[in-house]
């Protein structure tokens, strides 16, 4: 089975992917605030008998675990990968991970809500991400008693989810509209739409590889599907603003690009050590002569992939072992250059 | 077109009752309107001077002046031991009963609204959510959802929606009164 980063999909030029995250809590557990090891700990054993009910109901297998019985490098590997957010991998009390075997469904247990049920697609499809969140909210309902009320709907630890308790995002790879210093801008216009952008692999609203996630920030007084149309609304229109741009760029500085994306090629395939931020930027170079047709490998090649593999908890996973920065930056260079395809 | 009651300023708003299952329509101008519909405002309905909070405190009869006239009083969960001031602070809630805990007055729907630009959930419901202490919150909820869409067809001046929202208000508040009475 082919996880959401392995599989080709459209609109990959800019949206990366997709993904939908469900806050949900349980009555009979004070929020992450008030809640005691003890209770954490039976929360997590509560919440992990899902997995083989998933497994049942869904045509996919479920895996369950808790955090604290991973190795610092699988934890480290599955933020990378946003199976699990930095909070849940470095909180101390007992937190737990039922993930589905492609990748694409995760629940996070004693977050700072009790659950967290996610769902990343490959590309602009928002719908589907919800459809699968939607699946296993709906079945884990069954299982356990949700917070609800008529009027606040779904009640979260923190009242910037209440209602629907949905987050939904898109990660867009956006070098053109970076390069001509336009995110700024774009963050202030789609903030007029209850929308933020902000840099991911990177700090703040700058971005490492120029992926960006955008996402909804009202959860109240919008139903899911409004909140979907919404984002897809601005999503798309980013989309094309950035391709306008790329049009533009190519349409004046051709030659230049395409010494640059040759070049970034040539550091890649050729580098003997390589850091992750300088891998990432020279991929985000080949990822946009790619899409714009100005190199073209001799087979199919998932370049997002690629940028997962190179960072640091997913190289030592792979490695299966935990290495120091300058091995690190050997064997980066060793995978880049074994995985990287040829020119034609 | 003229004003089909004093037929003497222009008719700008379309004004549809629903009397008896008959369905009556008025062209009327803006005084008119005011003056013959029970919304009761003080002002003409599009003066823009008026802002959307003291439309929808006209029309709802200033239950909001009254409200802000009680006294603050300290507010424990009692669930959880959060208090009001330490959910302020840390902008978390302790637990689930923190939420009708601290809905004193409509305070929480306030304060949601300041963060989210809206109190009331629209989204989905549990599948076999019902219990007869939601049917009773559905009722409220309901009067709640259609003054929120009663000011947004306000805020596109579509006022023969809001006029239908409006009587679908009043009809329910006027089952609510009769069923508590
Ligand atoms: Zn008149
Ligand atoms: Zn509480």
């Amino acid at each position: 089975m082919l996880k959401w980063y392995e599989q080709i999909v459209p609109d990959s030029d800019v949206v990366i992917s997709s993904r939908v995250r469900l806050a949900r809590n349980l009555t009979n557990y004070p929020f992450s605030t008030k809640i005691t090891d003890e209770q954490a700990s039976s929360l997590v054993e509560e919440v992990k008998k899902l997995a083989p009910i998933l497994t049942e109901k869904t045509n996919k297998k479920y895996y369950a675990c808790n955090i604290s019985s991973l190795s610092d490098i699988d934890r480290t590997a599955m933020v990378e990968r946003h199976i699990v957010s930095p909070l849940l991998a470095e909180k101390k009390q007992t937190t737990g991970l039922i993930l589905s075997e492609d990748e694409t469904v995760s629940i996070m247990i004693n977050e700072e809500d009790h659950l967290r049920i996610q769902a990343i697609v490959g590309g602009l499809n928002l719908e589907e991400a919800y459809a699968e969140a939607d699946r296993v909210d709906n079945i884990a309902y069954e299982q356990l008693h949700f917070a609800y009320d008529e009027k606040y709907g779904y009640l979260t630890s923190c009242p910037t989810n209440a209602g629907t308790g949905m987050r939904a995002s898109c990660m867009v790879f956006l070098p053109a509209l970076s390069v001509a210093r336009m995110i700024q801008k774009l963050i202030e216009e789609v903030g007029k739409y209850g929308v933020t952008i902000r840099g991911i692999y990177g700090e703040g609203t700058k971005s490492m590889g120029a992926i960006y996630q955008i996402s909804n920030q009202k959860t109240l007084g919008m139903s899911e599907s409004e909140i979907i149309e919404n984002l897809k609304r601005i999503v798309m229109q980013v989309v094309k603003q950035e391709r306008k741009r790329r049009e533009y760029m190519l349409s004046v500085n051709s030659d230049e690009i395409q010494d640059q994306v040759y070049r970034s090629y040539g550091i890649l395939k050729y580098a003997r050590q390589i850091s992750s931020d300088d891998a990432m930027a020279l991929l985000s170079q080949l990822k946009f002569g790619l899409d714009c047709g100005l190199v073209k490998f001799d087979r199919e090649f998932n370049i997002h992939k690629m940028m997962m593999g190179i960072q640091p908890g997913s190289l030592q996973w792979t490695l299966g072992k935990s290495v120091g920065s300058v091995a690190r930056d050997k064997s980066r260079a060793e995978y880049i250059r074994r995985e990287l395809p040829s020119i034609i | 077109m003229l004003c089909d009651r004093c037929k003497e300023r222009d008719a700008k708003i379309l004004y549809t009752e629903i009397i008896n299952g008959v369905k009556k329509e008025q062209h009327l101008c803006e005084e008119c309107a005011t003056e013959y519909t029970s919304f009761q405002m003080e002002k003409p309905l599009l003066n823009s001077d008026l802002t959307l909070g003291d439309l929808l405190s006209t029309i709802l009869g200033g239950f909001t002046e009254e409200e802000k006239r009680k006294a603050y009083t300290p507010v424990t969960c009692s669930n959880c031991g959060t208090t009001y001031d330490e959910f302020l602070r840390i902008g978390r809630f302790g637990c689930h009963k923190c939420y009708s805990s601290f809905d004193m007055d409509g305070q929480l729907g306030r304060t949601l609204n300041s963060i989210q630009g809206a109190k009331i959930h629209t989204g989905k419901r549990p599948l076999g959510y019902s219990s007869a202490e939601s049917e009773r919150n559905r009722k409220i909820t309901e009067i709640e959802k259609l003054t929120i869409k009663l000011q947004e067809a306000i805020e596109k001046e579509e006022f023969e929606e809001a006029a239908r929202l409006r009587d679908l208000i009043k009809e329910l508040k006027r089952e609510e009164a009769a069923s508590n009475a």
